[in-house]
């Protein structure tokens, strides 16, 4: 919203010494954010009222000509286009250094003295739209430039001087002030000044009808409308409104139409009510506010033809709607061209029901925006009286002919009692009396005491739900005595003992194994998943939230997984690396197992996940399987918790059928690790690389409460290492050789572990079978062994794996 | 005899360690050790007339200090030829980058709040992302109609998008209704944060986001002054930018407050001169905070004349975003490695 500063000092006396910058700043501080503070006239420096001699033609071009113009003392020659140049007439000229906007577009561009086919001028003889002024002299066509004939000014006058433009725009953000209807105006911010620097506000006097005539008005629906004011006023005309009105309007961003329709305007940027006025010829009969028949047809001011519901609240007369209330005004009855009486209204609309109105035919306007932050009734009283004062300084031989004031049930206006042990406490400091009465009274706050407490009754204008409480009233006292006066206290708490979060601590450690230790990149990506992804990755959509607005139709699935989104961001990265690793933490929703941890709701299950990828070439797959799950498997020693076990329940929907494994935990399934199958894949559009992937729940995990496992002596005597390739059969796994070379360890046994070192298919090899190269750790902790006591253990070895397995001894 | 031997001595020692590797440890064994081969022969010294003694002692004397000396110039060269290096080794080959995976940006900065915090005592917290309308709006007091509730803010759960605040679900659009849970099920006085993902329906560009993190903390207890509020943002502050950090707190409307603060900032870029960053103004709006609405406080069961507090909810991404000078908050979300990789 914008404010323009004069416009505020109709309604309190800001000193004159007053430091705008500390204003802007004391106003953000205690009410509203002040974005910016603009001083109108520099946007004007250099521009000034030209008063144009003799008009030469142009010896090189047709369109344009040379006028003699006297800028103030001197005359210059300035060459120009316009289509209504004349001798005598008083022009805007840009003299060289100012800015102006070509044609109204673009940047503003600094004049320069310039040659114009051949003919030297001295900057420019502006159009309106060029000075951003189209709005305030409208053009009448294209090539037409500003005429400021009417205006009595000498030649030289600044632009800004002749127009009165001595003034400082105030812009606000509407953001920060969408709880407070009394400040849609220059009168609310002006009520805020005045308790700040301790001013008095001027009143609005109300008006007195001068006519005992009724307007016949019927309020059908007074939840919806609790207050009408109609008036008949007879003897208006439609006209330019007088210029410091529409300057006015122009200043703070709206454009000026006609003194009729401007009088509404400008009532409700004073007081933030908004007003509209009728023809009263084209009203028949009385005017009733009801609710729209369905399907019920209206044509608003915009062109915009309405097909109306039961929810709409409408203004209308004996035969049909007029208007949408505190939306927007109809076309066929509004002010027309020949138009000479008026019914003028000012009325209270419920801020929802105009609320759903605007939003439903996404037409919010200055109206609706007003009326949806709950103006309170009483309101009505400020619009008509300032609407009357100005239609009868336009217009002296008007006459109102009829008024009705339609207002059952008054605003209540809250009260509070608010303790002032209370207050000193929340405030941290005790707030002498005359300052809390002064601010709270200027705000038009009543204050009385009792000993110990303060009864505050609230102003109307703060009464529709923005003040309620003794918190608001705290919040009044500190805001307007500045909370920059508030030392800022220290905390203190008594200690009760560490905190201990070992469940929290796990994810973190887990998080910081997986990009420190493991080399991998922790991701983001969006709650839903994109279909194709889930179509590629997932077995259905069976008990798959999804969304009712979706970003996209596309992604309506919310996260059931975490594979679907971990392979969109395999493919977002494939081709910028030839190997990388990626890792997620986050919530997956699962339609099921609803529970009520907290009163009053059931939430579907959630569970935090880390989802993981290691991609790289398709030629090392089974190195990216085993890759993976060395990751998996060492992360429970890295990160003090429960151990891992990998066992082979069932195959998760997107692995390959062979590179699989399931993760789990106390017997418990926690977790998937495998090689995405090609068809998954494909399916992604995973193309160049290839990638195993692994999703655990991260709930299941048991973190151990201190460090676990025991130290273990050095060995005292060396261990010797001895290796053996074993030609086995293809089928055989690892596990079970290990199982079976190790046997049952038994106390002071030689043969310390047994490590795999490689497999090898291929060449020399028969068909359907594999060398396996395995490492014995041999070694005693009594003693040096001998080579003979080493190669008796080894051959124990040997002759256990070929007799239990069959597998023969390839070269040791 | 001896003479000739002393001799063949050194000329042997001499060829061995000319054919001799690196390690020459085992020729000085084999020619000076104790059961060395010039050992041996000065052993043989006793069976030599005294006039041959002296001469024989100091021919003795002076192959072993040949030998030595060939020994240590051997040791020398072996030392000096190192591993195959060659003279012209190109010392400005870049090193060998260690492997390097790394945290998400707003997830370190996650974690240094929560290190920060940890230190003055607060826990963490976290709440299911999935909440019901109840959570995410009527406990925090905001109305029945506040705008925030549509569709067009907040992201509906399909079939759970009608009914009562109990029956609706949605992604969560603030991370405050978990404060409630909090204070449901804890004794006061509080002292937690709670950090995590909230969505909203929002039109995405360089500056808006449907996903993104915020990190809110929360003190509840019976004696707080709304001024004691100002420590909390300092304290974040300063552990984001390691240094103290201008802080102002003004009026703002935030329905589950009340009073409701716009905290902000001195801008960093401009020192709180003015520049484009900061519109001018030399103060950047950071985060809302103020003291709980009552309603709120009685949602959680506490009494609100007993208890006051004060909430603070930062935008991470935001923060994150000044502390590295990221123009586009989508890059958060985008998975690009050559994006995350940067803050390693």
């Amino acid at each position: 919203m914008k404010l323009s500063l004069n416009w505020i000092k109709d309604f309190v006396d800001l000193p004159a010494e007053l430091d705008l910058k500390r204003l802007a700043y004391d106003l953000t501080m205690s009410t509203v954010e002040v974005e910016g503070m603009e001083e109108l006239a520099r946007r004007y420096d250099g521009i000034i009222v030209g008063v144009i001699g003799e008009v030469l033609p142009h010896p090189n071009a047709d369109k344009l000509r040379i006028c003699r113009v006297d800028i103030g003392g001197e005359t210059k020659d300035i060459v120009c286009g316009g289509s209504n140049l004349e001798g005598g007439m008083k022009v805007v000229v840009a003299t060289p250094g100012a800015f102006v906007r070509w044609h109204g577009e673009g940047e503003p561009v600094e004049i320069k003295n310039a040659k114009l086919r051949g003919v030297e001028s001295f900057g420019m003889i502006c159009a309106s739209v060029e000075v951003g002024m189209d709005g305030l002299f409208p053009a009448a066509e294209e090539h037409e430039i500003m005429d400021l004939s009417s205006l009595d000014v000498a030649a030289g006058t600044p632009l800004a001087e002749a127009l009165g433009l001595d003034d400082y725009i105030l812009e606000i953000d509407n953001k920060s002030m969408t709880n407070r209807p009394d400040l849609w105006g220059h009168y609310g911010i002006a009520r805020e000044l005045a308790a700040l620097y301790d001013l008095p506000l001027k009143p609005i006097p109300a008006y007195v009808p001068e006519t005992e005539v009724p307007f016949d008005i019927r309020i059908l629906d007074t939840e919806r409308c609790p207050r009408y004011i109609g008036s008949r006023i007879e003897g208006l005309c439609v006209k330019d409104a007088p210029f410091e009105m529409r300057s006015r309007l122009w200043k703070v961003g709206l454009r000026p139409i006609n003194a009729l329709v401007d009088v509404t305007n400008y009532v409700m940027l004073a007081v933030g009510q908004p007003t509209h006025v009728f023809d009263a010829d084209m009203i028949k009969g009385h005017i009733e506010v009801r609710r729209a028949k369905d399907g019920e047809t209206l044509g608003l001011l915009n062109d915009k033809e309405l097909k109306l519901t039961p929810d709409d609240l409408v203004i209308a007369d004996a035969e049909e709607a007029v208007a949408l209330a505190g939306v927007m005004g109809g076309a066929k009855d509004s002010v027309l061209p020949d138009t000479k009486d008026v019914i003028l209204e000012v009325a209270n609309f419920d801020a929802k029901g105009v609320r759903r109105t605007a939003i439903r035919y996404d037409n919010r306007t200055e109206s609706s925006a007003r009326y949806e932050k709950a103006i309170d009734p009483e309101r009505c009283d400020q619009a008509l009286s300032l609407a009357m004062k100005i239609f009868k300084e336009l217009y002296p031989n008007m006459k109102v002919t009829a008024f009705t004031d339609c207002y059952r049930e008054h605003l209540e206006r809250k009260e509070i009692d608010v303790p002032l042990e209370w207050l000193d406490r929340r405030l941290g400091m005790r707030i002498p009396k005359e300052i809390v009465e002064r601010k709270l009274g200027t705000m038009g706050f009543e204050v009385t005491y009792t000993d110990d407490e303060m009864h505050v009754v609230v102003p109307t204008w703060r009464s529709t739900g923005d003040v309620g409480i003794k918190a608001d009233i705290m919040e009044e006292v500190a805001r307007m005595y500045g909370y920059d006066n508030f030392e800022a206290t220290t905390i203190t708490a008594s200690f009760e003992g560490a905190i201990n979060q070992l469940d929290e601590d796990l994810v973190r450690k887990v998080k910081e194994y997986l990009a420190l230790r493991c080399d991998m990149q922790e991701i983001f990506t969006y709650p839903w998943m994109s279909e194709e992804f889930v179509k590629a990755t997932l077995p259905s959509t069976d008990g798959v939230l999804a969304l009712s607005t979706p970003p996209s139709p596309e992604e309506k699935y919310l996260r059931s997984s975490m594979i679907p989104n971990i392979c969109r961001a395999i493919v977002k990265n494939e081709h910028n690396y030839d190997s990388f690793g990626i890792f997620e933490e986050a919530k997956v929703f699962l339609d099921r197992d609803y529970t009520s941890v907290y009163p009053n709701e059931e939430l579907p299950r959630q569970e935090r996940r880390l989802g993981f990828a290691v991609a790289g070439s398709p030629e090392k797959a089974e190195e990216l399987f085993r890759q993976a799950k060395g990751i998996v498997g060492s992360m429970p020693r890295y990160t003090h918790q429960e151990p891992f076990t990998f066992e082979r329940i069932e195959k998760p929907y997107w692995s390959d059928d062979a590179a699989w494994l399931n993760i789990c935990l106390g017997g418990k399934k926690i977790g998937d690790l495998g090689l995405i199958s090609r068809k998954a894949a494909q399916g992604c559009g995973i193309k160049v690389l290839t990638a195993a992937l692994a999703e655990i729940d991260l709930d299941s995990l048991v973190p151990f409460r201190s460090r676990t496992n025991r130290y273990e002596h050095i060995p005292e005597f060396p261990e010797n290492t001895f290796d053996i390739s074993f030609l086995v059969d293809g089928s055989v796994k690892w596990d079970e050789m290990k199982s079976a070379i190790l046997g049952k360890k038994t106390e002071g046994s030689l043969l310390k572990d047994v490590v795999f070192v490689d497999e090898y298919r291929g060449r020399q090899i028969p068909d359907g079978k594999k060398s396996v190269t395995v490492r014995l750790v041999i070694g005693s902790s009594e003693k040096t062994l001998t080579g003979a006591e080493i190669e008796s253990v080894a051959d124990s070895v040997m002759r256990k794996i070929t007799h239990v397995m069959g597998a023969e001894v390839r070269s040791k | 005899m001896i003479k000739e031997k002393l001799e063949q001595i050194r000329k042997d020692a001499e060829a061995a360690l000319a054919d001799a590797g690196v390690n020459v440890e085992a020729l000085r064994i084999k020619y000076l050790g104790k059961k060395g081969e010039l050992t041996a022969v000065l052993r043989g010294m006793g069976n030599l007339t005294p006039e041959e003694r002296p001469v024989i002692g100091q021919l003795a004397n002076k192959v072993r200090a040949e030998i030595e000396q060939m020994l240590q110039k051997k040791k020398e060269e072996a030392e000096a030829a190192a591993f195959g290096v060659s003279p012209d080794f190109d010392y400005s080959l870049p090193g060998v980058a260690p492997r390097s995976g790394g945290l998400h940006p707003i997830t370190q900065m996650c974690y240094d709040l929560n290190d920060a915090f940890r230190s003055m005592g607060f826990e963490i917290f976290g709440g299911p992302e999935i909440t019901s309308e109840y959570y995410a709006f009527d406990n925090l007091n905001f109305p029945p109609n506040h705008p925030a509730r549509e569709s067009m803010d907040t992201y509906w759960i399909e079939g759970h998008d009608t009914g009562s605040a109990s029956d609706k679900l949605c992604l969560r659009p603030h991370l405050t209704g978990d404060s409630v849970r909090y204070m449901q099920t804890h004794k006061p006085p509080y002292r937690f944060v709670y950090p995590g993902r909230v969505y909203r329906n929002e039109t995405t560009d360089s500056h808006h986001e449907r996903a993104f993190f915020q990190y809110e903390a929360l003190v509840v207890d019976k004696e707080f002054t709304f001024t004691a509020g100002k420590v909390m943002i300092k304290s974040i502050l300063s552990k984001v930018f390691g240094k103290d950090v201008p802080v102002r707190m003004r009026a703002g409307f935030f329905p589950f407050v009340e009073p409701g603060f716009e905290i902000d900032m001195g801008c960093q870029i401009c020192g709180g001169k003015g520049c484009s960053v900061c519109k001018h103004v030399g103060w950047i709006e950071i985060m809302p905070g103020g003291t709980p609405h009552p309603n709120v406080l009685r949602a959680a069961g506490l009494d609100p004349d007993e208890y006051t507090g004060f909430y603070v909810n930062v935008g991470l991404d935001r923060l994150v975003m000044m502390r590295y000078g990221i123009d586009d908050v989508r890059l958060f979300h985008s998975t690009d490695l050559k994006f995350l990789k940067q803050f390693c």
